[in-house]
Order: C-alpha cells, then sequence, then structure tokens
C-alpha cells in the first residue's frame, strides 16, 4: 500500500508533497513522489528529507506528458490508494496550451485523488 | 522512468582493418546527402538569371520561388526527425534518395513558376530530411574518438555542394548562357548524386545505435562487426546501450515543460541564436551571390564565375572555423563572428553609396562580399551548431534542438524570400546597411544572453541556467 504524490513546479507542488507525506502518515504507508518538474527535487529539507520517501523522475518519450507518466505509475504499481496532486487556477491562455494536467488526473486515475490548493 | 543516470563504458581502442575500409566507405555514402543539401540550394546560385529570362520572374517571385525550398526544409526537418526515429536512419536516408530525385525532375521539367515552387517545395523537404538524418547517421555509426570528425565531414560536404553547383553553373553558363531553358540543365546535375546516394546506401548498414532502440540487440551487434575490429565490436556495445538510453532521456520533454521559465528562456535564446546566424545574410550571398555582383557592376558572364569565388571561400571558411573551434571560448568567437561580419557589411554598403559605377566599385563589392562569406563560415557558420547541441540539459535536448532548428529554417527562408524585393527597391547600400543595424543587435545578444558552455560539464550548465533564468 502506498500513496502517491504528483508533485508539479512551485507553491501547488509544495503544497501536494504535504499534504501526501500527512495522507501517508495517518494511512501508515509508504510514500512515492513523481517529479513532474525536469528539475531535482530538493532532498535535504521537508517530507523528502526522509530517505524512506521514493522519487520517480520523468525519462524518455513515454513519460513527455506528465499526465500519462502518473497514471502509467499507478497502473504498474497497481498497490497504491491514494492520489495526492496540487491544484492552481490558469488563465484560459494557459489552459489551451498546456491542457490540465489535474484535471486529466481527477477524471482518469483509477484511484480516489485528494487534490489540494496552496494557501 | 528512471532513478539516476547510466555510467559511462570504456571501449578498447580500434584497430584498421577491412571494417576501416568499410567505415570510410559509409562516410563517403552518407556524406552524399551533405553534398546534394548543398547543391540543391546553391544551384539557384547560378540559375536565377537565365531561369528569370524563361519563366518571367519578378523581384517578389524569385524570392518566393527560392525561398519556398527553405520552407520546405523547415518541415522536413521535423518529418525527417520522426521518421528517422520511427523506421530507422538508413530507411530515411533511402526515402531522401528518392525525393531528392523526384524532387529534382520535377524542378527541371516544371513549366511555370509556380509549379517550379511546388517542385521546390518538394525538393527543400529531402534537404530539411538530409540536414537531420545524415550527421545523426554519421555520428551513431562512427567509434566515439572519431566522431567529431565524421560529423564535420558532413559539413564540409554541405559547404563543398555549393561550391560545386557554382562551379559548374559557371562553366555552364560561359558556354551556354544565352540558351533561355539553360538552368534546366543546371538543376538535371543534382540527379547523378542522388543515384550515388541510393545505390550506395542499398549496401550500406543501419545505425547500430537504432537497432538498440529497437530492441534488436542482435542487429546491432551484426552491424558494428562490420565496421569495427572484432574484439571492439563487443566492447562497443556496452557504449552503445548507454547512448541508446540517453537518447531516449534527451526526448523526455515536452510541450508541458515550457510553462517552466528557464526552460523556455534557454530555448528562446537558442532559437534566436539560430534566427541570428540566418540575419547575418550568408544565404543571401549563397543564393543571390551572382545576382549581387551583377548589380555591383560585372557583366553577367563575368558574375557567376567570381561567384564561384564565395564558394571557395565558404569551403576555405569552415575549414578555418573548424581548425580554430575548439581553441577559443565560444563567446568569444560568437562575439568576434559577428563584429567581423557586421564590419564586412559595412564596408559593402559604404562601397555601393560612395565608390563610383565601374571596375573598382564591382571589385571592392567582391572582396568585401568574399571576405564577409569567409570570415562567418570561419565563425559563426560551425559555432551556432556546435553551441545548439552543447546548451540544453539532456532531458530538454530533442525538443528544444526541434524548435531551433524550426526557427533557424523559418529565418533562412524569411531573409531568402525577401532579399530580391528589398535589394531592388532599395539598392545593395542601405539592404546591408540593414544586414548591419541585424548584426548589432545579434552582437548585443550574444554579449547579453548566451552562456559560454566550452570547458563546462552538462551538470554544471544546467545548474547554473536554473539559477540565471528562475
Amino acid at each position: 500500500m502506498s500513496v502517491l504524490v504528483a508533485v508539479a513546479d512551485g507553491a501547488e507542488g509544495r503544497a501536494a508533497l504535504a499534504a501526501a507525506a500527512a495522507e501517508a502518515a495517518l494511512l501508515g504507508t509508504e510514500l512515492v513522489a513523481v517529479n513532474l518538474t525536469l528539475d531535482p527535487l530538493d532532498r535535504t529539507e521537508g517530507p523528502l528529507a526522509d530517505a524512506g520517501v521514493t522519487v520517480l523522475e520523468r525519462s524518455g518519450p513515454q513519460d513527455r506528458d506528465p499526465a500519462v507518466a502518473v497514471l502509467d505509475e499507478l497502473a504498474q504499481r497497481g498497490d497504491v490508494h491514494r492520489l495526492v496532486i496540487g491544484v492552481r487556477r490558469r488563465s484560459r491562455v494557459g489552459k489551451m496550451l498546456l491542457g490540465s494536467i489535474s484535471q486529466r488526473l481527477l477524471l482518469e486515475s483509477p484511484v480516489p485523488v485528494l487534490a489540494v490548493k496552496p494557501d | 522512468m528512471s532513478s539516476g543516470p547510466a555510467t559511462s563504458a570504456v571501449s578498447s581502442p580500434d584497430v584498421r582493418g577491412a571494417h576501416s575500409h568499410r567505415l570510410g566507405l559509409i562516410t563517403v555514402i552518407a556524406t552524399f546527402g551533405g553534398l546534394l543539401f548543398g547543391y540543391d540550394t546553391g544551384v539557384i546560385n547560378g540559375a536565377l538569371e537565365p531561369l528569370q529570362r524563361d519563366l518571367g520572374l519578378t523581384a517578389s517571385t524569385e524570392g518566393f520561388v527560392v525561398s519556398i525550398l527553405i520552407v520546405g526544409a523547415a518541415v522536413g526537418a521535423v518529418a525527417g526527425g520522426w521518421l528517422s526515429d520511427r523506421f530507422g536512419r538508413r530507411h530515411n536516408i533511402l526515402l531522401l534518395a528518392i525525393v531528392f530525385m523526384v524532387g529534382t525532375l520535377a524542378c527541371v521539367v516544371a513549366p511555370s513558376w509556380p509549379l517550379l515552387a511546388a517542385a521546390r517545395f518538394v525538393l527543400g523537404l529531402a534537404v530539411g530530411g538530409a540536414s537531420a538524418t545524415v550527421p545523426v547517421y554519421l555520428a551513431e555509426i562512427s567509434p566515439t574518438e572519431r566522431r567529431g570528425g565524421l560529423v564535420t565531414r558532413n559539413e564540409v560536404m554541405i559547404v563543398g555542394g555549393q561550391f560545386a553547383a557554382f562551379v559548374v553553373n559557371a562553366v555552364i553558363y560561359n558556354v551556354w548562357g544565352e540558351v533561355d531553358w539553360i538552368w534546366r540543365v543546371m538543376l538535371l546535375v543534382a540527379v547523378v548524386p542522388a543515384i550515388v546516394l541510393f545505390v550506395g546506401m542499398l549496401r550500406m548498414p543501419e545505425s547500430p545505435r537504432w537497432l538498440v532502440l529497437q530492441g534488436r540487440t542482435d542487429d546491432a551487434l551484426d552491424v558494428l562487426r562490420q565496421v569495427r575490429s572484432p574484439e571492439r565490436a563487443e566492447a562497443e556495445m556496452a557504449e552503445v546501450r548507454r547512448l541508446a538510453e540517453e537518447e531516449t532521456r534527451s526526448r523526455t520533454a515536452g510541450p508541458v515543460d515550457l510553462s517552466v521559465r528557464w526552460i523556455r528562456k534557454l530555448i528562446v535564446i537558442g532559437a534566436a541564436l539560430g534566427v541570428f546566424q540566418q540575419f547575418s545574410g550568408i544565404n543571401a550571398v549563397m543564393y543571390y551571390g551572382t545576382q549581387l555582383l551583377g548589380d555591383a557592376g560585372f557583366s553577367a558572364n563575368a558574375a557567376i564565375v567570381a561567384n564561384t569565388l564565395n564558394g571557395l571561400f565558404s569551403l576555405l571558411g569552415i575549414t578555418c572555423g573548424i581548425l580554430l573551434i575548439n581553441r577559443i571560448n565560444r563567446r568569444t568567437m560568437l562575439i568576434g563572428g559577428f563584429a567581423l561580419t557586421t564590419t564586412m557589411h559595412l564596408l559593402i554598403a559604404l562601397s555601393a553609396l560612395l565608390l563610383p559605377d565601374g571596375t573598382v566599385k564591382a571589385y571592392a563589392i567582391l572582396v568585401f562580399v568574399v571576405l564577409f562569406v569567409f570570415c562567418m563560415q570561419g565563425t559563426l557558420g560551425p559555432l551556432t551548431w556546435l553551441i545548439l547541441s552543447e546548451i540544453f540539459p539532456l532531458r530538454i535536448r530533442s525538443l528544444a534542438i526541434g524548435i531551433c532548428v524550426t526557427a533557424l529554417w523559418l529565418g533562412n527562408a524569411l531573409v531568402s524570400g525577401i532579399f530580391p524585393p528589398v535589394n531592388a527597391a532599395l539598392g545593395i547600400g542601405p539592404t546591408f546597411l540593414v544586414f548591419v543595424a541585424l548584426g548589432l543587435a545579434a552582437i548585443v545578444f550574444s554579449w547579453k544572453a548566451v552562456p559560454e558552455t566550452r570547458g563546462r560539464s552538462l551538470e554544471e550548465l544546467e545548474s547554473e541556467f536554473r539559477r540565471r533564468y528562475s
């Protein structure tokens, strides 16, 4: 059993990570973080400082689309019972250009999704 | 997904033998793709004068017919990259050879300028495809220690192809210059190297790295046994696997990642570099050199002969550039290159504006144009490609280079499309003053924005970019 968190760039990524760490502690399960950005995540502080957390990086064309990367990981693991994502408002143009990763994850995730907003 | 980069494998040195001969042959055949790229882009230079007479071109239709090939190349570079990942490098080069033949023949028989433009668009697809596939094929099939040299040889062949086109044009024109349809013969010559490329590639092997990417490990080892010593072939499989994995990682980034500021900024810098390289006007000279020298005061027969000097000095320039490239810092060479080309533009403009019409003016412009070509090919020509291959972190490389190369081709299309009407409206002097202004902008841009990449690891660069551009 595990909690999987999709860590996007910026505040919503940090919020998702914090919520996911709390959720994993509550449920007493392992935490897996999928890094949606191409920058390395900071493992020196916050929930990721715990060496027990698995961090996965996007690699190769099959991970080009972050939503697909997360959905593939969910399908492959099979033992994930909660997906945590960060959400934020996007401008219309931003939505058109980039689509909404969160929306696709909400609609297509086979497991319950916890969506958090940064304060 | 992965957890970290793979480590490098050290291979045993390659010793000479039958396989070296085979590798040499592969290089010669594959670089015919580069030669065709050069010939087909350069041949229009000398063909334009009879072509104008034959099909009744104006300055704007002329720009259209010339630049549509470049638009085709922009499309062909993207499509060619995709096809060669999907069906293989060798397959793609064979396909390109056929498109080169079909495109050339369609140009040769075109009865009117719109049909000629359509045929040149097709030919452009092949030119772009060759620019995307041939260097990759050469890099993937050559041993690590010779990789740079073999890929460089392709760049020399491109410029050599242009020079060859200029010489062929000059000879044909001086013998049969008064015949209106002689441009068709000039274009037809390109069928010969296309046939050599096709027949030659039939006997050449597929890229071992592409085979590994397809999971065809045994086939990859078979190819390596043909082009390496037996001991080296076995040893190199690990290296090929590592590079195949790296290649896969380079294709991680997609459009979504453009939302990240430092990635976006870096790609904009690369694209601007490609566009500024083209705004130096090198291809205005490579495509319209004969016409330019005619405007400067040479007779038609003399201009087409003088234009071969542009081809020759382009070839000499790129040879010097390749010798210099790893001895000077990238930024120094880039800014120095733009300073030299902008100075030449200024000297061309001043000669055109201040000297009285006549032989002195014609020769002054010729000397400065030739020096411009030499300075450009000795610095910016090869350097732009090198910087583009170095500045992008691995996981965004494929996306980033795709965008930058498309921008570079479109910059080329823009310059070659509007040069004839602008030159016809303003004359040589003011037109080159426009190039001076663009050159000054390029110097400021290079000084402010382009990072130094010489002698630094990709990891160092990546963390610096993240700091600078976030």
